[in-house]
């Protein structure tokens, strides 16, 4: 958080560039979405990489991420830690003893 | 008593309270949303038919990307021209904050009215149309002759109301009914609780008869028991009599003193054969069938589930029949001979687009194209307007599906499929945030004007953390619009 008067009014400035940038990314991804790539996973990869990078221009400078105090930081890593885990979690699906048959043994 | 630490910092973290409360609440959130986010995941590498893909109206939701984002920056420059004291400025910002969450919200409930007014009916061999239903989905009885009322005794879960339950299907005036008692009137709840009342009356009395008959029959064995074991026994079954409080279910038959018609709703029924009808109170009415055909306003027809997908059965004479077929068989040759040419080494059926777009055909007029004339909106599925009640004259042609080739069909709610069910969860959590976000904006603008005045500083927090819960929700958005609209 800046309480410097100087540097909000030139963040101001900034604010409109990432919100612009923002929008240009939009389109981006509607427009990327459109296009074959070898495979719809690929699509799905690049579309997520582009929400992530939109996603972390938004912390970043609309949530003044990038200068915070450390104490929001070490809140944060908890809930990075623990979203990734909660992401992870299905992976073990792929191992249900029921109806696994092993990873090398599929029929596809 | 002065809440502490809301407008300077806090010595140990550096921060004012409500700054590290917002953050802790961000962090629940992540969690909330990773979940059904994970649930999505499961959802999509689970399912067994092809994936939702732009099914939703593209631009709708780009329109409310446009508008989420523009509102991200307009909450955050709201935030600099307090800490800047232009006041007039941070006015008008949170109004057009609140401006584009209001608009946010509009277009989503358009959205959702579509999704709820557009139906998707599946065939036997796996031909999936989707459409409107331009007059609902009824099954109609004529020459109904008889109500037969199950009124229940004990322990049952469904109660017999054939006056919530069947008299609102009947067609026309309800005419009057011969009750058991011989008397002829009308079915309204005060004769129906009398009826019910009686029959309930005379189960007990029923009841009371058969248990003083085992008493009877018990007392006697009593008496007559010599051994050990056989007065044990008769004493059970004593026991077993003095219990007894199960009261019978009792059938009572009403006669319409002229034949009903009847036209039932699929919430309204269990099921039907041709010549009665049960409804979800129990109430079976006797009479015969004469229509259960649905009327569809055919606007697609996904052959993605056939073997053939020219022999699909929405292809049958009685139904879009030859020419449409030629017209499908024509945009699916055309897709697939220009996705040769496109993609030579390519695998055709690893395409999910090319298969959505030769198989899954969208149907934009009354009558099929001329051949050679222009070939299917590759994003047609929502590209019109739903034909209204009125004028539904141009836009599509009209089959009527016959009972036994329908296998499954729902509007486009969370019942339809899992992406559905995962759209709505999302979308409707999402949306209920951005109305709670808006609320509280408001609540800044309209009723903190004198905090504004006197202690800015105080109100430039307030509206930063309001403002960091308004990015977190923009945030979300981010993510969704491409799971859900694009790829």
């Amino acid at each position: 958080m800046s309480d410097n008067i100087e540097e909000i009014q030139k963040s101001v400035r900034k604010y409109i560039i990432i919100g612009v940038a923002l929008l240009a990314l939009s389109g981006f991804t509607v427009w990327l979405s459109t296009v074959e790539l070898p495979t719809h996973g690929l699509n799905i990869l690049v579309g997520m990489i582009v929400a992530t990078f939109k996603a972390s221009l938004v912390a970043l400078i609309f949530m003044h991420l990038n200068h915070e105090r450390p104490v929001i930081y070490k809140v944060l890593a908890f809930t990075v830690v623990l979203a990734l885990v909660l992401f992870v979690l299905f992976v073990l699906s792929a191992r249900d003893p029921l109806v696994f048959e092993g990873f090398y043994n599929r029929n596809e | 008593m002065d809440i502490p630490y809301t407008v300077t910092s806090r010595p140990d973290t550096g921060l004012y309270n409500a700054k590290i409360g917002i953050w802790l609440f961000l962090a629940s959130e992540v969690m909330l949303f990773g979940g059904l986010f994970s649930a999505y995941i499961f959802l999509r590498v689970g399912a067994d038919y092809p994936w939702p893909v732009w099914d939703l109206d593209v631009t709708l939701g780009f329109w409310n990307t446009v508008f989420l984002i523009a509102s991200s920056v307009t909450v955050v420059m709201a935030w600099a021209s307090i800490k800047l004291r232009k006041y007039t400025q941070y006015k008008l910002c949170m109004l057009a904050t609140i401006a584009c969450a209001a608009i946010f919200m509009v277009n989503k409930s358009i959205e959702y009215s579509k999704k709820f007014q557009h139906y998707s009916v599946k065939l036997t061999d796996g031909t999936i149309l989707t459409g409107h239903l331009p007059h609902g989905y009824q099954v109609k009885f004529e020459n109904v002759d008889a109500l037969e009322i199950a009124i229940i005794g004990s322990n049952k879960a469904v109660d017999a109301d054939p006056v919530d339950h069947v008299l609102t299907s009947v067609v026309g005036d309800v005419p009057k009914f011969k009750f058991p008692s011989g008397v002829e009137q009308e079915l309204n709840a005060a004769t129906f609780g009398e009826l019910r009342k009686t029959a309930r009356a005379e189960a007990y009395a029923k009841m009371q008869a058969e248990r003083k008959k085992m008493i009877e029959s018990a007392e006697k064995a009593v008496a007559a028991a010599t051994t050990d074991f056989t007065k044990y026994e008769a004493a059970r079954k004593l026991t077993i009599a003095k219990n007894y409080h199960s009261i019978p279910d009792t059938k009572v038959k009403l006669i319409p003193a002229s034949p009903l018609k009847i036209a039932a709703k699929p919430s309204q029924f269990f099921g039907y054969t041709a010549t009665s009808i049960t409804f979800v109170d129990g109430t079976t009415a006797t009479g015969k069938l004469v229509d259960d055909k649905m009327t569809l306003e055919v606007d697609g027809v996904d052959t993605r589930a056939v073997a053939q997908s020219d022999k699909s059965l929405a292809f049958d004479h009685r139904y879009l029949g030859e020419a449409w077929q030629k017209a499908f068989v024509a945009n699916r040759d055309h897709h697939i001979a220009d996705f040769e040419k496109k993609y030579p080494t390519r695998d055709k059926a690893k395409s999910a687009t090319l298969q959505k777009e030769s198989l899954f055909y969208k149907l934009n007029s009354a009558t099929p194209p001329a051949e050679g004339a222009a070939h299917g909106d590759k994003h047609g599925a929502e590209a019109h307007a739903p034909a209204d009640a009125h004028g539904h004259e141009a836009h599509h042609p009209t089959v009527v599906i016959e009972k036994k080739d329908i296998t499954f069909f729902s509007n486009f709610t969370p019942k339809l499929n899992t992406y559905y069910a995962i759209y709505f969860t999302l979308t409707g959590l999402h949306g209920l945030h951005v109305v709670a976000g808006a609320g509280v904006l408001a609540y800044f603008l309209f009723f903190n004007g004198r905090m504004l005045r006197e202690d800015p500083e105080h109100l430039a927090n307030r509206v930063e953390v309001g403002g960091l819960f308004w990015h977190f929700v923009d945030l979300v958005w981010i993510f969704l619009f491409p799971l859900l609209y694009l790829l």
